[in-house]
């Protein structure tokens, strides 16, 4: 009887472990890492996740957003692989940069969608051309044209290096327009929103972004957006509607540019599958679609398999526009 | 004008609420707490706290709870910077960077014995700043914002080279030491992923580096440790002798001195502090620099000058006023701390930018005065702490000396969680015994280890946007003035004092 109990009680201890090593994920304070400086489209990304999880009570502990400037988003993207190894409470929230850092020579960020756990795809957003208002530029035909006639006339400038998101809206219509992408002027910030201080400071002819960074200044009337890279206008947004696509000026360029969040590739099985869940809600819910609508973003919600599978073809992509445009590739 | 006035009356009633000013109470007192440890700054003290002020507030209707939040963060981010000074002063620790002229002084007079009255005055002239910054904003917050877009990046670059220039006559009698050291900051600066082509430059293959050396390390390493191993040492604890706190407040006569010196860098600092790109710490190391020239008790800077002490405190306050310029009228966040305010502002529903004004006027002037108000509590909150913090220089070494290592190392590892960076803080730390030492000044390698990178930026932006014609620097305005001052700044002295003139000169 003493030996039953004593097997009884084994199993009871047993069976209890093997319960708490499927603990429940607990909500605690979690750190997100923008990979950018703060006051740009990623970082507005992260902080309104953040935001909204907390308000639609998705999460309830305490959500800290990080932002991690520097190299076009390596910086950010390594620090966070080696900073939280296996941290269930840190997030990453990157763009396209991430597969573009990953597949180029020069600055080549050696984490890649295998070195990560990509959660969800939470929006996309399109690229647009600007310039500001009083500029003699008014189309993209325009713009290019006056590049042909001498590329030292026109300065681009940009949130990311050559070879990032940004560079390459500019140089997928430079290429498409028929000029020598060699040629054209481009000049680094960090972030679009210093360059977009440049921009308005005069201290670049045209600058390349996304619309969720332009759009307020497009209402104020400080710039002037010259094309936008979506398929078709979006005409659903104020703001935006009457601004023409580039195919519309027969540039033949249709790109944008996604951002997504991550975690660590040995984070617990627990936390995974939490965060998927997580942020299938909230990309769901009607407060997330008002911000997103707000600012000028595509809800392009992918969850974890498929949003790894569409990283692989956008890996495919994006070599095939290195090729074209001449940029190395590793 | 009139009109931005009228608002600024209501901010100041609304921030005047008894629950509001509990608010600022709360938060200057969290922050002066968050601001004492090294590491946790008042960047990350305003980011960690948003969330907890986000859930405090909810119960308050959307508008108030904006306006009660934002009251509570710009306290946490005051009492933050104050905290960092603190530390700075008593324990030769800078919390953040525009702290790091604090120690020159500050550290000498707490070792003096006058660690109150160097408190207070920063509580003061900050305070000072704080109102001077509000009477620039209803001035000139939208005359000016677009003249702060115009310093491109040959100015910048050209205005660090002066900020450089400055900075290499500070902390050793020895230019060429100083200049050297400031080389070695500037190559320390280089390294990590380049933020203008995203190549990995002298990391070694060492993802640790890939962010760059982190200010923080290098600074309480060379400030901190390097202070702790010269107490070891050199047995300066086998005195016995225990420094007495004397005064606590300032006397009159150190308010008389100091009152010129806190006018100036209230006005510089806010002047700097709107361009875009420049940050807080440049317009604290710049105003140091620059009193050490013209203050009148200039002899004695860098061996516990009080107008040492007001100098950087005061300009760095000025300066988070006039970087509000940028951020309410353009949406462009121009310091750290104006990145994490923008953050707050976003996440109930504000977007700072070009329509923020027309828009929204009672919450642009809400955030203005409540900037005042967080101000005026540090001021009563800290004058009585004062005595309570001055008294931690008292303590005596053999506790004092293990406490210090101890809050660096934990100071080092919370932000950076990594051992890397403990095993570098503790070689930067040997550094921080030796050089002194020698006669190697440490505030121009870590001044310069700031400024460095901003600078390559910018030139390497300048050169691209004029084709590599380096006689740009000088066809530009703006960017020939701030050379020539530089060329200025160090051979007026020269010059003077080969005629005899009676003028402080670092020796050669």
């Amino acid at each position: 009887m003493k030996k039953l109990f004593a097997i009884a009680l084994a199993l009871v201890l047993v069976l209890s472990l093997a319960v708490c090593a499927q603990a429940e994920y607990k909500q605690k304070n979690v750190t997100i890492i923008a990979a950018s400086g703060a006051g740009g489209g990623l970082d507005t990304a992260a902080r309104s996740v953040a935001k909204i999880l907390n308000s639609e009570g998705l999460y309830t502990a305490a959500m800290t957003v990080e932002n991690r400037p520097g190299g076009g988003q390596v910086t950010g993207t390594v620090e966070f692989v080696n900073k939280y190894g296996k941290d269930d409470y840190a997030l990453l929230v990157v763009s396209t940069p991430f597969i573009l850092n990953h597949i180029k020579a020069d600055g080549n960020s050696p984490i890649g969608p295998e070195e990560v756990y990509p959660v969800a795809e939470l929006q996309s957003d399109y690229g647009i051309i600007a310039v500001l208002a009083d500029s003699p530029y008014d189309t993209l035909t325009e713009l290019t044209d006056a590049i042909k006639a001498d590329p030292d006339n026109v300065q681009f400038c940009g949130g990311g290096g050559p070879g990032t998101w940004d560079h390459l809206n500019a140089m997928q219509v430079a290429h498409a327009a028929g000029v020598d992408v060699q040629t054209v002027k481009y000049n680094t910030y960090d972030g679009g929103g210093e360059a977009l201080t440049a921009l308005l400071g005069g201290h670049a002819d045209a600058m390349t972004s996304d619309v969720s960074s332009i759009k307020q200044y497009l209402k104020a009337g400080s710039v002037k957006v010259l094309g936008v890279s979506s398929a078709e206008r979006l005409l659903d947004d104020e703001i935006m509607k009457d601004v023409p696509t580039y195919t519309e000026q027969g540039i033949n360029v249709v790109t944008s540019n996604w951002r997504g969040i991550f975690m660590n590739k040995d984070a617990s099985d627990e936390a995974k599958a939490f965060w998927n869940e997580t942020i299938g809600k909230l990309c769901a819910t009607e407060a997330y679609n008002t911000e997103l609508k707000n600012f000028g973003m595509q809800n392009t919600y992918k969850n974890a398999e498929d949003f790894m599978a569409y990283l692989k073809t956008e890996e495919e992509n994006y070599r095939a526009v290195y090729e074209t445009l001449g940029l190395r590739l590793k | 004008m009139f009109e931005s006035f009228g608002y600024f009356m209501q901010g100041m009633a609304t921030a005047c609420q008894p629950l509001n000013l509990l608010f600022a109470f709360c938060g200057c007192l969290i922050g002066t707490l968050v601001g004492v440890l090294p590491g946790i700054g008042p960047i990350s003290g305003v980011a960690i706290l948003i969330p907890i002020c986000a859930t405090v507030t909810s119960g308050l209707p959307a508008d108030q709870a904006a306006t009660s939040s934002i009251i509570l963060l710009c306290g946490v981010y005051y009492g933050a910077m104050y905290g960092g000074s603190t530390t700075s002063i008593l324990i030769n620790t800078p919390g953040e960077n525009s702290s790091v002229c604090t120690c020159i002084d500050g550290y000498q007079m707490a070792k003096q014995g006058r660690g109150g009255p160097a408190l207070a005055i920063c509580a003061i002239g900050s305070f000072v700043a704080g109102i001077i910054s509000v009477i620039g904003l209803l001035l000139f917050a939208q005359p000016l914002a677009n003249v702060a877009l115009k310093f491109g990046p040959m100015a910048l670059f050209s205005m660090m080279v002066l900020g450089l220039t400055a900075l290499s006559g500070l902390g050793s009698k020895s230019m060429y030491k100083s200049l050297m050291m400031t080389a070695v900051g500037l190559i320390l600066a280089t390294v990590g992923v380049d933020p203008i082509s995203g190549v990995a430059r002298l990391t070694f293959g060492n993802y640790e580096l890939y962010s760059g050396i982190e200010f923080l390390t290098l600074a309480v390493g060379m400030f901190a440790l390097g202070e702790v191993f010269k107490t070891i040492l050199t047995r300066d604890y086998a005195e016995g002798e225990v420094i007495k706190v004397g005064r606590v407040l300032p006397t009159k006569q150190d308010l008389k001195d100091c009152a010129p010196t806190i006018l100036r860098c209230s006005i510089y600092g806010f002047f700097q502090g709107m361009i875009p790109g420049c940050g807080a710490s440049l317009t604290s190391f710049m105003a140091y620099a620059m009193e050490k020239k013209i203050c009148k008790n200039r002899e004695n800077f860098g061996k516990g000058a009080i107008e040492g002490v007001a100098a950087p405190e005061t300009a760095n306050n000025a300066a988070s006023g006039g970087a509000m310029i940028p951020l309410l009228t353009l949406g462009i966040p121009g310091t750290g701390t104006t990145a994490v305010l923008m953050g707050a502002l976003i996440m109930f529903n504000i977007t700072p930018g070009p329509l923020l004004f027309q828009e929204k006027p009672d919450i642009v002037w809400g955030l203005i005065a409540s900037m005042l108000i967080g101000n005026f509590m540090l001021l009563v909150l800290n004058l009585p702490m004062v005595k309570v913090f001055a008294k931690i220089i008292e303590t005596p070494a053999h506790y004092l000396v293990p406490c210090i290592a101890a809050i660096s190392v934990f100071g080092v590892y919370a932000v950076q969680l990594s051992v890397f960076n403990l095993a570098f803080m503790l070689a930067t730390g040997v550094l921080g015994y030796y050089l002194p030492k020698h006669g190697y000044p440490i505030a121009p390698c870590v001044l310069s280890l700031i400024l460095g990178s901003m600078m390559e930026n910018n030139l390497r932006r300048a050169m691209n946007l004029y084709n590599g014609d380096v006689l740009m620097l000088v066809k530009d305005p703006l960017s020939l003035f701030f050379l020539v001052a530089a060329v200025l700044w160090i051979t007026v002295p020269q010059i003077l004092k080969r005629r005899g003139k009676d003028v402080v000169v670092e020796d050669t």
